[in-house]
């Protein structure tokens, strides 16, 4: 038997009289790594705000290890280990890389604001843990040697993963990447893929990533779930999806479909 | 070489533009009368002996000095000699300016009307009582041996002999935190600290005694709005709620420590002490209280409605219902002052340690939480609410505790403020109040503590000692700031991220182990 983390029953999130998800079922393996494709506008990032605690599904509900997010504000969800990142990056921007990682441990620490005051021995032992884990993770992404660089001033790519490594600081058990590789060049890309999948092989992470760039999609995905016009049309395989008459129509409408299938057919073996 | 030369000259005339505001406000002989003071003349004269003038010359220079040996990595003769060059040239300044006062007093102008310290004794004494030509020369050579000083001065900061006896024990990974940390600010954090504490160690013991009852109270004054300022800038500038108001809980501790602490209007006589602690706490309560509304609220709502606040509380003591509960507009008097070991505090002098006693704690208490969870998750707020959330800080907790501690601190000053003045009436709380706080914090840099204090000397201490223009004080006030604020807009000494240094050794280099959660 298959142990989901994410269970997701028939989601709906509307905004006024659209519909941005409608009746969305999603399961996602432990340990694995899923991936959400579709158009633009498909209600992908609205899916991942529902999971995350942005958003308050109108209908359906959404089981986070077995247990429902529904009510939980995104703090308390992040504490039960769930973290994400963001599609358009969301940094603090005047602190430094390793404060941003140490703002993401945020939920494990045990020290409160009169631990700060006297120094007490709690305070000592969770900042030195906290710096040293900061670090490791900085490390981890291949930011060290920024460690004290203030975040706004990384460079685009070192922003992404810095971004990842925040995510990290609580020890997720699911992470949720929105379009990692956005615009970054082919090396950079497979740096990140390398690291995504680094992260759940070595830390058992599962990784829910929403991607528009295929080749990655179809490289490092486990499973594949494609939205268009916030309804699920299609979740399987990479190599399912990628013959998905749905999937094909979805991306390049039926004309462009039928094109598609004549390529194919020409297509030598 | 040339543009060397530049670099140095730029700070020289920086420190002369300082030094002839200086002098044009009498500032110079004030300096002198404190050094005359502090080496022991119990009764100095307004015009006090050359050398302590002199005295004066030399920390000018060595300050236009410092400003142009820094960032330099030269050998020690070439930063000497920058240093030199600047002082040489803040000194021609002086020199000029001395050369304009002679001729004033020679031609025996009246300029007195605007400039009212420049008297024929002033003018006299600022020449060292000597030639006007030897008073000039004499000035342009204690500036420069000032810069050569504070050239020479850096320099041997800089060395590295220095540096490693500095940087001795505080390497790489300590198993404390504050080690950690103190490595952490790195070695400019360092030199501020050490450089400011003996600064204000000096100032804690020595000048209370020595500056008279007026300097007390004015310094009184800027050191009370430090504390202001410090808890402002708890809910200000590390949680980035924008509190317009803020007097309004300083108005809390003023009163808590009138109404427990006066004959009138309740005849209450509790004691300072335990006013001060219920109005710390009264003031914090409220704190809580405004909070709770506000947590749905950002930006520029959640300032409408402090101002609001703000101006409740104010008209509230104003009102002619509760002038039976409060004293209404004419505003309570003779608050009793505080009493330790059976000595009661009556003079300037007492509420002035006193009062760096509360600056003090502040600090303490500001920085200590700026570096700790609870700090980074106020400033990780101020970057972005949703997203501070969503990495796991509980937000509504932490900005409540952060107009808590505010407020505290607001009401601390607030009781403090009230008993040393013997008295507090509404007006004293006014919306002009809370601005002024908020633009010290602004002036002096959003979030650091060195610019708090700035900040509070500029726009409290700054309007006393510009008193000498007299009309044209609010002008002159007005022009620093404006110039002030153009040249650094981060405000004056904006506060900085702590550097942190602990090495990954090699062999430990590996990501963290994954830990289940429970």
């Amino acid at each position: 038997m298959i142990d989901y983390i994410i269970r997701a029953k028939e989601v709906t999130k509307t905004f006024g009289g659209l519909t941005a998800v409608n009746a969305v079922d999603l399961d996602v393996a432990e340990g694995s790594i899923y991936s959400i494709i579709g158009p633009n506008g498909a209600g992908k990032t609205t899916l991942f705000n529902c999971i995350s605690g942005f958003y308050t599904p109108e209908q359906g509900d959404i089981l986070f290890k077995g247990k429902s997010l529904k009510g939980s504000s995104t703090d308390v969800i992040a504490s039960r280990g769930l973290s994400r990142t963001y599609q358009n990056i969301r940094l603090f921007s005047n602190l430094t890389a390793l404060e941003n990682v140490m703002v993401g441990q945020q939920s494990r620490l045990r020290e409160n604001w009169l631990d700060a005051i006297v120094h007490s021995p709690t305070f000592r032992r969770e900042e030195r843990n906290s710096i040293v884990e900061g670090m490791k993770w900085l490390d981890f992404v291949g930011l060290l040697e920024f460690s004290n660089a203030i975040a706004g001033s990384l460079p685009y790519g070192a922003q992404r993963r810095l971004e990842i490594a925040r995510a990290l600081g609580n020890r997720p058990s699911l992470l949720l990447l929105d379009e990692p590789t956005a615009g970054m060049n082919p090396q950079e890309t497979l740096r990140m893929t390398a690291l995504i999948r680094k992260l759940r092989d070595a830390f058992n992470i599962t990784i829910i990533l929403i991607e528009h760039d295929m080749h990655v999609v179809m490289d490092i995905s486990d499973r594949i779930t494609v939205l268009d016009f916030g309804e699920k049309i299609a979740e399987g395989k990479p190599g399912e999806i990628q013959t998905n008459q749905k999937v094909i129509e979805a991306y390049l409408g039926s004309g462009g479909a039928a094109l598609a299938q004549k390529y194919q057919r020409k297509k030598p073996q | 070489m040339n543009t060397s030369l530049r670099k140095s000259i730029r700070p020289g005339a920086t420190i002369g533009i300082v030094h002839i505001f200086f002098v044009l406000i009498g500032f110079n002989m004030l300096v002198a009368i404190l050094f005359a003071r502090v080496s022991g003349v119990k009764q100095p004269d307004a015009i006090p002996a050359p050398v302590y003038l002199m005295a004066y010359s030399i920390t000018m220079g060595i300050w236009a000095g410092v400003a142009a040996a820094q960032k330099r990595k030269q050998e020690f003769r070439q930063v000497a000699f920058a240093g030199c060059v600047a002082g040489g040239f803040a000194g021609i300044m002086a020199g000029l300016l001395e050369f304009g006062l002679a001729i004033i007093l020679v031609k025996n102008i009246n300029v007195r009307d605007v400039l009212t310290v420049l008297s024929a004794n002033f003018i006299k004494g600022t020449l060292f009582g000597m030639q006007p030509a030897m008073g000039v020369m004499v000035t342009v050579m204690l500036f420069a041996l000032g810069g050569t000083l504070g050239g020479a001065l850096v320099a041997f900061w800089n060395s590295t002999p220095f540096q490693a006896f500095l940087n001795r024990g505080i390497r790489f990974t300590k198993d404390s935190v504050q080690k950690a940390q103190g490595v952490t600010h790195g070695k400019n954090r360092l030199l501020w600290q050490i450089a400011s504490i003996s600064l204000l160690a000096l100032a804690v013991v020595f000048l209370p005694l020595n500056w008279g009852s007026y300097w007390n109270y004015v310094l009184g004054t800027v050191g009370l709005y430090v504390v202001l300022g410090l808890g402002l800038n708890i809910a200000v500038g590390l949680s980035g709620q924008l509190v317009l108001g803020f007097i309004a809980f300083f108005a809390i501790g003023a009163y808590s420590m009138a109404l427990l602490n006066a004959p009138l209007p309740y005849h209450l006589m509790w004691g300072f002490w335990p006013a001060l602690v219920l109005g710390v706490l009264l003031a914090a309560v409220a704190g809580l209280l405004l909070g709770l509304p506000l947590m749905r609220l950002r930006g520029d709502y959640l300032a409408i409605v402090t101002l609001g606040f703000g101006e409740i509380i104010r008209i509230l003591l104003k009102s002619d219902v509760l002038t039976a509960y409060t004293g209404g507009p004419r505003g309570i008097q003779n608050i009793g002052g505080p009493t330790i070991f059976g000595r009661p505090f009556v003079t300037d002098v007492d509420f002035m340690y006193l009062i760096i006693g509360a600056m003090l704690l502040a600090m303490f208490i500001y920085s200590r939480l700026q570096n700790s969870r609870t700090g980074r998750a106020w400033l990780a707020i101020r970057e972005d609410e949703t997203v501070a959330r969503a990495s796991g800080v509980n937000t509504v907790r932490y900005k409540l505790l952060a107009l808590v501690i505010g407020a505290a601190f607001a009401g601390l000053a607030g009781a403090i403020f009230a008993s040393r003045n013997q008295f507090t009436g509404p007006e004293e709380h006014s919306l002009m109040a809370s601005i002024n706080v908020l633009s010290l914090i602004i002036v002096g840099g959003l979030g650091s503590i060195p610019g708090t204090i700035m900040g509070a000397f500029a726009l409290k201490g700054l309007p006393e000692i510009l008193r000498e223009f007299e009309n044209y004080r609010l002008l002159a006030f007005g022009a620093l700031l404006v110039a002030m604020m153009l040249s650094k807009p981060d405000g004056f000494i904006p506060s900085r991220r702590p550097k942190f240094q602990i090495p990954i050794q090699p062999e430990t280099r590996e990501a963290p182990k994954e830990q289940d959660h429970d």
